[in-house]
């Protein structure tokens, strides 16, 4: 019978561990967040014709990331006057653990995936649902108006996009007949990316999964310049950096989701191993969504609602009816 | 779990993180300010610089409301889709012709209901 010491070290060496807590999990998470925040701020400054951050590093600020990580985690720990503790503090934790659970299901490359589920397409999408739900909690907890205003958009917001969402992704399920990720993914090899067959249902994926992360143009919930962060405002700084944790991983999954989906996951010429092929079309669509924060301006809640229920959910049912064609056929007339 | 074989190496850089991380926290928690006594301004909430007023928790939007009544109803029923997309080969037209059938009888309430909550007077 082995000491408790070396299980420890054992279950801390398995490669179980290891996926969930370096690579694709936790760290390499952090480490690409805090880099992504920093592209991310480079690249709308190059669209404003700015110069962005430049100074926490001789490349052009590369470290600036790393540098609001430090800071904020050595800010004071401040909570408002009439705030639940409790759901103030829990929110942006259990919204970690949700992102960590979303991560868990995609297939990085041939093997490389925390957990194979048989039901991965609707149980990503089911988990992420739970997010807007906890903005609101969190919105509500820190009694005041801003948040409060903004968790409510959250929860209006979800109304508008989560439908054409799951039927965006009915579309990929007709066609490949499997709610498996990786049983998608191996249909697209022998099939070709479902990205021709299913373009409208891509775009739509695209455009509900935007809504579904905040960001623009669909970020009412934290909306800067109408209600200073929405449900973010009342933060202080450590609690603020697990706020955006959270919204970064939730990026990087529907990222990897899309790319799963439709342009084949980790499939591709075999010159470069599959988990780059996956790497490079995660960032592809990463730095697509960031191009639409400096592109687009920002919807009015009464117009997303009105456009969610009415655009966005007719186009996917015409996407439902040409992916039912695809798969019986066009009759001839 | 069992162990698959990692090198000791590997598990040295592991041991090196959490230590890391371990002293980062001792360090957040040794050095980050405390305030023992925060002022009244200090735990006041946010409002653009104004002194705070009335309740933290406003009134609800409530024209909106109709749309989250639509949504309880309408996100389950995208839900029964899936079992239906599931199986469409082998369904057949056996299959579709109900579902299509369900599809119509559940759109045309929507419609109506759209219909209704677009009429901003009766809320």
């Amino acid at each position: 019978m082995p000491d408790p010491i070396t299980q420890i070290i054992q279950l801390v060496t398995s490669t179980y561990f290891l996926e969930i807590v370096v690579f694709p999990g936790l760290i390499s998470i952090a480490i690409l967040g805090a880099f992504f925040t920093w592209f991310e701020r480079k690249l709308t400054a190059r669209v404003q014709l700015r110069i962005g951050p430049s100074y926490s590093s001789p490349a052009g600020g590369i470290l600036q990331g790393f540098a609001d990580i430090i800071k904020l985690l050595f800010k004071e720990l401040i909570i408002p006057e009439g705030a639940d503790r409790f759901f103030f503090i829990m929110s942006p934790v259990t919204a970690l653990i949700i992102g960590a659970a979303l991560l868990g299901l995609i297939p990085f490359a041939p093997g490389v995936q925390i957990a194979n589920v048989e039901v991965g397409l609707p149980a990503f999408l089911a988990i992420v649902t739970l997010s807007p739900t906890l903005v609101l909690l969190a919105g509500w907890s820190a009694n005041s108006k801003f948040p409060f205003i903004g968790g409510l958009r959250a929860l209006f917001q979800q109304t508008a996009y989560e439908i054409p969402l799951w039927l965006s992704a009915l579309g990929v399920v007709m066609i490949t007949g499997t709610l498996n990720l990786t049983g998608i993914v191996q249909f697209q090899q022998n099939n070709g990316w479902l990205i021709l067959p299913q373009a409208l249902g891509a775009l739509l994926f695209i455009v509900t999964s935007t809504a579904e992360m905040e960001r623009l143009p669909f970020d009412l919930p934290e909306a800067e310049s109408e209600i200073m962060m929405g449900w973010q405002a009342e933060y202080p700084g450590p609690l603020f950096m697990l706020v955006q944790g959270p919204a970064f991983i939730k990026l990087y999954a529907f990222a990897a989701l899309f790319s799963t989906l439709y342009l084949g996951g980790y499939l591709g010429p075999a010159i470069i191993p599959p988990i780059v092929w996956f790497f490079l079309k995660t960032i592809v669509i990463i730095v697509a969504v960031m191009l639409f924060r400096s592109t687009f301006p920002r919807v009015r809640l009464d117009q997303l609602l009105r456009q969610g229920w009415t655009t966005l959910l007719t186009l996917s049912i015409v996407n439902i009816v040409i992916a039912y064609f695809i798969v019986v056929g066009v009759p001839a007339i | 779990m069992v162990s698959q074989g990692i090198p000791e190496e590997t598990g040295y850089i592991i041991f090196l993180f959490a230590a890391t991380l371990a002293l980062v926290i001792t360090l957040r928690l040794v050095i980050s300010p405390r305030d023992p006594r925060p002022t009244p301004e200090k735990k006041a909430p946010f409002e653009s610089g104004q002194i705070a007023s009335g309740p933290g928790r406003t009134r609800f939007i409530i024209q909106y409301y109709p749309y989250i009544l639509m949504f309880v109803v309408y996100d389950v029923i995208a839900m029964f889709l899936f079992a239906w997309a599931l199986d469409l080969r082998a369904l057949g037209a056996s299959g579709t012709v109900p579902v299509l059938t369900f599809m119509v009888v559940a759109l045309v309430p929507l419609a109506y209901a759209l219909h209704l909550a677009g009429q901003r007077e009766n809320w």
